[in-house]
């Protein structure tokens, strides 16, 4: 943690260097694997150490250092693109965990005929249940009230 | 912690020199209070407050190495 006043200029550079700060702060050992495309940069910590603590509860720990990443590697440009920062596979048992929900709260709003509020989840988590439903007939999905609070709404459709 | 936080902070705003993260200690909490130039206040909190909230969650996981409570608090 000693170059902090000489950041790289690289947005995936910055956002590597802010997550090995981190990892180091919280006495944990892994490596940063860096993947970046024209959508995302995508930060793995590779390693055997336990990551519960960089993950936190639901997420919360590594979706607050996913932020930080983005404001810090974005800061003052203009042209930007999402940051995911995962470990020990979170992203991908949260994505299965959300489309369980997602078609849970399909199944509920169909067989009851009502609408369905789903718990507030961050941006990209809703994106996640929208994608899920969206080619699933008899709802619609949608977003309703405001951060942090914003959470998916699935209605079922009216019968023509 | 302070160094945790000086590094975080740093990260976010435009002016690093002005960057002041002091540490107090208040009824057995550890407190700290961060200023940043005025024009990167915005940069530090966030739309409400979510950037701040951002520090704050990182900052408690690594509170939970040291084993104290920790306050953040941005002043502005």
């Amino acid at each position: 943690m000693s170059a902090t006043d000489d950041w790289p200029e690289n947005p995936a550079e910055r956002a590597q260097e802010l997550v090995e700060g981190v990892l180091d702060e919280l006495d944990l050992d892994g490596e940063v694997v860096v993947e970046e495309d024209d959508d995302r940069i995508l930060l793995t910590v590779e390693g055997e150490d336990d990551y519960g603590l960089l993950i936190g509860k639901r997420g919360q720990t590594i979706d607050a250092l996913q932020l930080l990443c983005y404001q810090a590697a974005f800061r003052g440009l203009r042209e930007r693109k999402r940051v995911v920062v995962d470990a020990a596979g979170y992203r991908e048992r949260r994505r299965e965990t959300l489309e369980g929900r997602a078609d849970r709260a399909a199944d509920q709003a169909q067989s009851n005929n009502r609408v369905v509020e789903m718990d507030p989840m961050s941006a990209q988590e809703r994106r996640v249940v929208h994608e899920r439903l969206k080619e699933r007939a008899g709802i619609e999905t949608y977003s309703e009230g405001d951060e942090p609070n914003r959470c998916v709404i699935v209605a079922p459709l009216l019968p023509e | 912690m302070t160094e945790l936080l000086e590094f975080l902070v740093k990260a976010l705003v435009e002016d690093p020199e002005a960057v002041v993260v002091e540490e107090l200690e208040e009824d057995g909490d550890l407190v700290y209070e961060i200023s940043v130039a005025e024009g990167d206040l915005g940069r530090v909190i966030g739309k409400g407050g979510r950037i701040a909230n951002a520090i704050r969650t990182i900052a408690k996981a690594a509170a939970v190495r040291i084993d104290r409570r920790v306050i953040v608090d941005i002043l502005d």
